[in-house]
């Protein structure tokens, strides 16, 4: 119990006095799951859109295997871009493995299938009458699917705090792929919250696991509250 | 609109092209002259946080990034294996060996050596204490195999090189590892993690488990298990450093790999590993393998000749 | 304008239009109308283009519409659609009028100033940087109005513009309709299950039913000349009874209901089945005694089955044989000492029965 305590009250001194050790991992953290967030952004919604408003053979089944792949395990994303970027795999020759890069990667595939799946869920439930609206309006395809966009904009944008939230808490991939390293230039370490946390657990520095575990929830929990203050204004 | 659809998707990679490639480029942000140094290396020896206290002076030496990827001896050697590190450091003489061997490593260079101790709790259930390593384990076994006993012993079980060390020493008290110890029973319970985390494990169940001196010692603050069996040739553990063959991967960065070897084994190093940790545990975590590659069994040039 | 020609569509296997066909002029405002699930959503849909037909052509300006795939988004911005439930786009008033010039690439400065003129037209001015969202119904009908309204389209389709509103928000509606359709000659179809509302706004009104247009007309026709028994019923003839034509010559007949004999003015010839539409306007009841001779015209005797409550007048049932209601204020009845079971005459001209051709489903 005394040593829990103990935990807490390093874990305080640590945040408070901006560890450069704690921040530095806490903003690669960011860095790289902002990172993979915007690009699986940027494929989801273009993706989502062609899906939920296209007509083609199998859509059905699609977007059963998107939503089958919410739950893809974090470990085998890890294990299927390892073998890829691995040096014998077939992007070896680009050495990304143990890069944040890598981690990048990893973390846009593991969160693409939930950001699709949810964009689709953000433009379906866009109001038929809407959809109608801007067709009569005289819209071309393009300006409807920014307009469709635009009334989704609330759907998507919790859809990207959903992906963030995804990429930032996951370990296993980014363990996998990215190493844990920690090394003195701040691009080339590996190492984020949820890799140091476990590494410092199993090492027994349970002060510095608490104060990475506190600044993991305070982002999480931000971000939401972000999302939750723009949606209701 | 066929044209519109292809010119989104053209629009998307680009930008996905530019996102990588500043990604690429922001995290990267030493200069090209600054080399970088991938090193797979052995939890035992990682988690002394000796290479710590190393990789900077190395940094500022040569001019180069070191980055270190912590794991099992097996996985290290995998990773070595794959070409994704640049150098090797790990614990295991018969598989760096048939690394060798096979071509995958160069230069291996014996930079440190410690002994594997067997831990446990105080109360020491399976009078242990003092025996031979060989004996210890036969009587742990033994008791951890009666009926109502809470006597238990946490293996690695990862493939290090500590494990390795452990199944050497069932093999020697006489047992098959897979039939005699590995599922015999709840008293074998196997971790499948680094030697910080086993040791945590083993302390959480009071349990005994095989450490190298060093990972202990540097963990011996947060434990309440006791060093019981510390004697005994078999315990012996040794550490080196190799390169992995330019060879088989050309683009492996040789130069700062072999910096790094030499700098393992060179007499400042080797003073430095000599005194790691006195200050601290009261006891050095290594000794320096420069002088002592009679006791250890190595060649001399092993511990002495730099790559040239 | 434009022509449908034999247009079908289906659902899966749901057939909601069969065969409709018709032309609406320049300039005119024409009234679809129809029982609820009729199609009329459907036929204004299919000439937006917002659904192809399964069958048939719609053309505008002689132009298949659904042919031309190339020219759908010139031909779709001719046009304007106000729907049942109107959309508002999460933004202010201003950005959702704004939105069909921002499609058409207009200059800013056009924008507000057709923005503004459209608010004023539909009497919400100032309203510009409200959240559309915040409006009534009946307001944010009118910023669809205005949102279909400002690109000035050619044809303006409006589906059930008033189902769902006030009365109030109606007649502004409908003010609105009118005053469009005047300044600016647009060409207006307008669907609606209110009768009395394509009466009011319409120049001809087409009863859609069971597929297809059952009758096409002046809103004049289509009440006092019904094409058959369920237009009747639907434009609110209160008596349509079945009968045979018993007697005819010279463009009057006899028609016997159930044993009672009713003299009509048709030409059907004798032996044919048919239906008798009455207007209970056209109605009248005098207790038995008073009852005066009518020439050629129709005295038949009976009791009075019902009376009931309508509005500020009363709806008297007699049951002659077969029940006819005919509309009463309530001083009349009090007059006349009318009560249930009171032994009355009904009677009306010949010329206001209006025979039809007894269709059977």
């Amino acid at each position: 119990m005394y040593e829990i305590i103990e935990g807490f009250v390093e874990a305080a001194r640590l945040i408070v006095t901006l560890d450069p050790d704690v921040m530095a991992i806490a903003a690669r953290s960011i860095v790289i799951s902002l990172t993979a967030t915007i690009l699986a952004t940027l494929l989801a919604i273009p993706l989502g859109a062609a899906i939920n408003f296209g007509t083609f053979p199998g859509r059905k089944s699609l977007i059963n295997l998107i939503q089958t792949l919410y739950s893809l395990p974090t470990v085998i994303v890890g294990l299927l871009i390892f073998l890829l970027i691995s040096r014998v795999g077939p992007f070896g020759s680009l050495r990304l493995l143990f890069t944040p890069t890598a981690m990048v990667i990893a973390q846009t595939v593991l969160i693409l299938p939930i950001m699709t799946g949810l964009t689709i869920s953000a433009l379906s439930g866009v109001d038929p009458v809407v959809r109608d609206t801007l067709y009569s309006l005289g819209a071309t395809r393009l300006q409807f699917l920014v307009n469709i966009m635009k009334e989704a904009r609330f759907a998507i944008l919790a859809t990207v705090a959903v992906g963030f939230g995804r990429a930032i808490s996951e370990v296993g991939a980014a363990i996998l792929v990215g190493g844990n390293i920690a090394a003195s230039s701040f691009g080339s370490s590996t190492r984020v919250l949820t890799t140091a946390i476990s590494l410092e657990t199993s090492m027994g520095n349970i002060p510095e696991s608490i104060a990475l575990g506190i600044i993991l929830l305070a982002i999480a929990l931000g971000v939401n509250l972000a999302i939750t203050t723009v949606q209701h204004r | 609109m066929q044209r519109r659809t292809l010119f989104a998707v053209a629009a998307v990679m680009v930008a996905l092209l530019l996102i990588c490639g500043c990604t690429g480029t922001t995290s990267d942000p030493t200069p090209a002259e600054k080399q970088q140094l991938r090193i797979a290396t052995t939890t035992s020896l990682y988690d002394t946080k000796l290479l710590e206290r190393l990789t900077p002076i190395f940094e500022e030496q040569y001019n180069a990034e070191v980055l270190i990827v912590s794991a099992g001896t097996g996985k290290a050697i995998e990773y070595g294996q794959n070409g994704d590190v640049d150098v090797l450091m790990v614990h295991d003489r018969a598989r760096e060996d048939a690394f060798l061997a096979d071509g995958y490593g160069v230069n291996r260079r014996v930079f440190a050596y410690n002994y594997f101790v067997v831990v446990g709790p105080e109360s020491d259930p399976a009078g242990i204490k003092g025996l031979q390593p060989e004996a210890a384990f036969t009587a742990i076994r033994e008791t951890g195999m009666t009926d109502g006993s809470d006597v238990v012993f946490v293996s690695r079980g990862d493939a290090s090189g500590t494990h390795s060390k452990e199944k050497a020493i069932w093999k020697a008290a006489g047992f098959n590892y897979s039939a005699d110890v590995q599922g015999s029973g709840d008293w074998y319970q196997e971790a499948g993690t680094g030697m910080g985390a086993t040791l945590a494990m083993a302390n959480e169940k009071q349990a005994y488990t095989l450490s190298d001196i060093g990972t202990y010692l540097a963990y011996k603050g947060d434990l309440d298990l006791v060093t019981l069996v510390d004697e005994g040739d078999i315990l012996l553990n040794i550490y080196c450093a190799m390169q992995i063959n330019p060879e088989k991967y050309s683009d492996t960065n040789s130069t700062v790999a072999k910096d790094w070897v030499n700098f393992m084994i060179s007499e400042d190093v080797q003073k430095e590993i000599a005194s790691f940790g006195v200050d601290q545990y009261g006891q050095p975590l290594f000794y320096a393998a420069r002088n002592d590659w009679e006791k250890i069994g190595v060649p001399q040039a092993e511990v002495k000749d730099p790559i040239p | 304008m434009i022509e449908l020609e034999n247009v079908s569509k289906r659902f899966d296997d749901k057939t909601v239009l069969d065969g409709v066909t018709a032309r609406i002029g320049r300039g005119e405002i024409f009234a679809v109308i129809g029982p609820s699930g009729a199609g009329k959503s459907t036929l204004l849909r299919l000439v937006d283009l917002l659904d192809s037909p399964s069958g048939g052509t719609i053309r505008i300006d002689g132009i298949d519409i659904h042919a031309e795939r190339e020219r759908s988004l010139s031909i779709r911005r001719m046009m304007g659609m106000v729907f049942q439930k109107p959309a508002a786009f999460n933004t202010t008033v201003a950005e959702n009028i704004a939105v069909g010039l921002r499609f058409r690439g207009a200059g800013e400065s056009v924008i507000q100033k057709k923005v503004e003129d459209a608010l004023d037209m539909v009497g919400l001015a100032g309203y510009g940087e409200q959240r559309a969202r915040t409006l009534s119904g009946g307001e944010m009908q009118r910023v669809a109005l205005a949102r279909a309204m400002v690109i000035e389209p050619e044809i303006l389709l409006m589906d059930e513009p008033t189902a769902n509103l006030d009365p109030v928000s109606v007649e502004k509606i409908e003010e609105l309709v009118l005053q469009i359709n005047r300044d600016h000659g647009t060409t207006i179809v307008i669907s609606t299950h209110d009768m009395y509302q394509g009466q009011r706004l319409a120049h001809r009104i087409g009863v859609l039913m069971n597929g297809g247009f059952a009758q096409v007309g002046s809103p004049r026709e289509v009440f006092t000349l019904p094409a058959n028994q369920d237009v009747a019923r639907f434009v609110g003839t209160e008596n349509v009874v079945e009968g045979v034509v018993v007697a005819a010559e010279f463009g009057s007949s006899v028609v016997d209901v159930g044993g009672v004999r009713v003299r009509a003015r048709s030409s059907f010839s004798q032996g044919e089945e048919v239906c008798l539409c009455i207007r209970s306007e056209d109605i009248r009841i005098a207790p038995a005694a008073g009852a005066r001779g009518l020439r050629g015209g129709n005295i038949l005797p009976g009791t009075v089955a019902s009376i009931s409550p309508r509005g500020p007048f009363s709806r008297v049932t007699v049951d002659c044989g077969f029940p006819l209601s005919s509309v009463l204020s309530w001083k009349v009845v009090d007059d006349l000492e009318i009560r249930k079971g009171s032994p009355v005459s009904a009677s009306f001209t010949a010329e206001s029965v209006h025979v039809v051709r007894a269709t059977r489903n």
